[in-house]
């Protein structure tokens, strides 16, 4: 059990020490919402619930983005490294190291959903009802499973600057497409079709269901288990693959 | 004695290169072993296999009795690889620690830092930011850090500084007085010579020798006889005497080699070769044991 402690605190350490993850997980995602609530004007029609909806579209935003890039990026530069290899020769058991990585992600994340959801409520005076917050919260929280899952695909390649590029270009394509930078109401009929089957989509539209008082619904859940499990099927199978050379 | 580590007629072939070839050999407890070779050899391979990190493509390793991947084997062993690595994001305590709470029996901080030679400086640093040194160094450090009954160490001078590699030996011998098992490689004799009680000679994936120091030396570097004589001269004779191991033309001498000079000496007489300025040379350990290296790159 120390062992597991030890090593949560220290993959939480690393990843507060990382400029990218502070720049991208917690500045940008304020940022955004503060020019896209107070500074360029959209017009919505209910002031208050756009910025709740928004408010929940850069915290998903945020947390996405370190499940997809930290935790990869970081898988590959370990093994790149040949740290991995050292890590194997310990008697650190490989499920121990994982579930510590996890672990050390989700309170990562519980850290940049509380920042980000305190940020926003000071910026714009957003009121949602104590059992909306920690609802919307935990469903961001759980929501970043199937992309947690991306990151582990992420960490097989073998170049870390093939990792970062693809990472980022995924990571930015899901975002837009999913509707977390401008609700996808606003976007082309095709783009509106395309988002229906996005992961992003389904994991900004639970918290949106949430912000306005909903609960998420059966489409959204189902959804990211589906590419939960595709996911994890997917790395499994490279990862046999790989082995096997 | 109680054995540590055994291999028993272990292969490992790589798709078209086979770089361990039915290799056996065991290892008791408080023994220094050098696995000494040139490069290509198979030392690093072996180290691996040795490790669990490789599995063998035939045979068998067993460490403490047991497979190399079992939890128990790992506590008790302490390694260094050829490829330094350290984890980024993390200053050199906070990675001593880290590594420390894997195992029941870690040494204390101090006592690493005293061992391996890091600075306090070097704790708060950053692993990113060390110099080669530094992290050859920390490397060290991670190596020890379980107190281990059995240490690893593949081509671990490499790119160390005279004061390191000092150091680094000393350590060594304190870990060896104090019982423990210690395994290195190395494609330097001098350093097997030095530091190691027992060498493991690696030629082309398989065993060439494997004894003492003092053994290993008298089998690659043997003295010769060395004499000029006329071109016309048959050496033919010279040929038919086992004690003899080797005869060559360099530089218009011809040498005669063999680990009992003064029978040569006999012989030479006795054939009438009309042998002139004679003598007798001691045998060169570096130029036989590069002699050996060489041969293996013309086989790569
Ligand atoms: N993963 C690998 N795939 C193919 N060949 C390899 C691999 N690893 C080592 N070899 C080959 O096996 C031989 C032994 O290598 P190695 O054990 O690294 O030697 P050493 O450590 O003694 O220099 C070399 O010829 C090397 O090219
Ligand atoms: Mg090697």
């Amino acid at each position: 059990m120390r062992v597991f402690q030890v090593q949560c605190k220290m993959e939480i350490i690393r990843v507060l020490r990382n400029r990218y993850f502070v720049f991208w997980s917690l500045m940008m995602p304020i940022l955004f919402y503060y020019i896209f609530t107070n500074v360029v004007n959209t017009h919505p029609q209910d002031e208050g619930a756009w910025q709740a909806h928004y408010l929940m579209s850069m915290t998903v935003f945020s947390v996405m983005g370190s499940s997809i890039m930290t935790l990869g990026i970081r898988m590959v530069q370990e093994r790149a490294q040949g740290w991995s290899t050292f890590m194997r020769i310990t008697p650190l058991s490989d499920s121990v190291y994982f579930a510590a990585q996890m672990a050390g992600q989700s309170v990562i994340h519980i850290l940049s959903i509380t920042v980000i959801f305190i940020a926003g409520a000071l910026i714009n005076n957003i009121s949602l009802s104590a059992v909306e917050w920690v609802m919307s919260g935990l469903w961001i929280l759980l929501g970043s499973l199937p992309f947690l899952a991306i990151g582990t695909l992420i960490g097989l390649m073998r170049k870390v600057e093939t990792a970062a590029g693809v990472s980022n270009v995924l990571y930015m394509v899901l975002a837009v497409s999913g509707g977390l930078w401008m609700p996808i109401e606003v976007m082309p009929k095709v783009m509106q079709t395309i988002a229906q089957w996005l992961p992003s989509y389904h994991f900004g539209s639970g918290a949106w269901e949430i912000a306005s008082g909903h609960a998420p619904e059966w489409k959204n859940i189902l959804l990211l288990v589906a590419y939960l499990v595709l996911f994890m099927l997917l790395s499994k199978y490279i990862r046999r693959k790989q082995e096997a050379v | 004695m109680t054995e540590v580590l055994t291999l028993k007629n272990v292969t490992k072939s790589f798709r078209q290169k086979t770089a361990v070839n039915n290799i056996s050999f065991s290892i008791s407890k408080g023994e220094v072993v050098a696995i000494l070779g040139p490069n290509g050899a198979g030392k690093t391979t072996t180290i691996s296999m040795i490790l669990g990190l490789l599995r063998p493509t035939e045979g068998e390793v067993k460490l403490f009795n047991r497979q190399p991947q079992e939890k128990q084997v790992r506590e008790k062993i302490g390694t260094m690889l050829q490829e330094v690595s350290v984890m980024p994001g993390l200053k050199v305590r906070e990675i001593l620690e880290l590594i420390r709470s894997y195992y029941p029996h870690p040494l204390p901080v101090k006592d690493l830092v005293n061992l391996t030679g890091l600075t306090e400086e070097d704790l708060k640093t950053r692993a990113e930011k060390l110099s080669g040194g530094q992290k050859r160094r920390l490397s060290f450090a991670l190596a020890l850090a379980g107190n281990p009954e059995l240490i690893i160490f593949d081509e671990p001078t490499v790119g160390m500084d005279i004061t390191s590699r000092k150091r680094f030996w000393q350590t060594v011998r304190t870990f060896a007085a104090q019982g423990k098992t210690i395994i290195f490689s190395t494609h330097y004799l001098q350093e097997a010579d030095d530091a190691a009680d027992r060498i493991l000679l690696f030629k082309d994936g398989a065993i060439a020798a494997d004894g003492a120091p003092a053994q290993i030396k008298a089998r690659i570097a043997k003295p010769s006889v060395s004499f000029t004589a006329a071109p016309d001269i048959s050496l033919e004779p010279l040929y038919h005497h086992s004690e003899i191991d080797d005869i060559y033309r360099k530089n218009n001498r011809v040498y005669v080699q063999s680990s009992n000079t003064d029978r040569v000496l006999e012989l030479l007489f006795q054939e009438k070769l009309g042998a002139r300025d004679i003598q007798i040379e001691r045998g060169k350990l570096e130029e036989a044991f590069e002699e050996l290296t060489s041969t293996t790159k013309e086989a790569i």
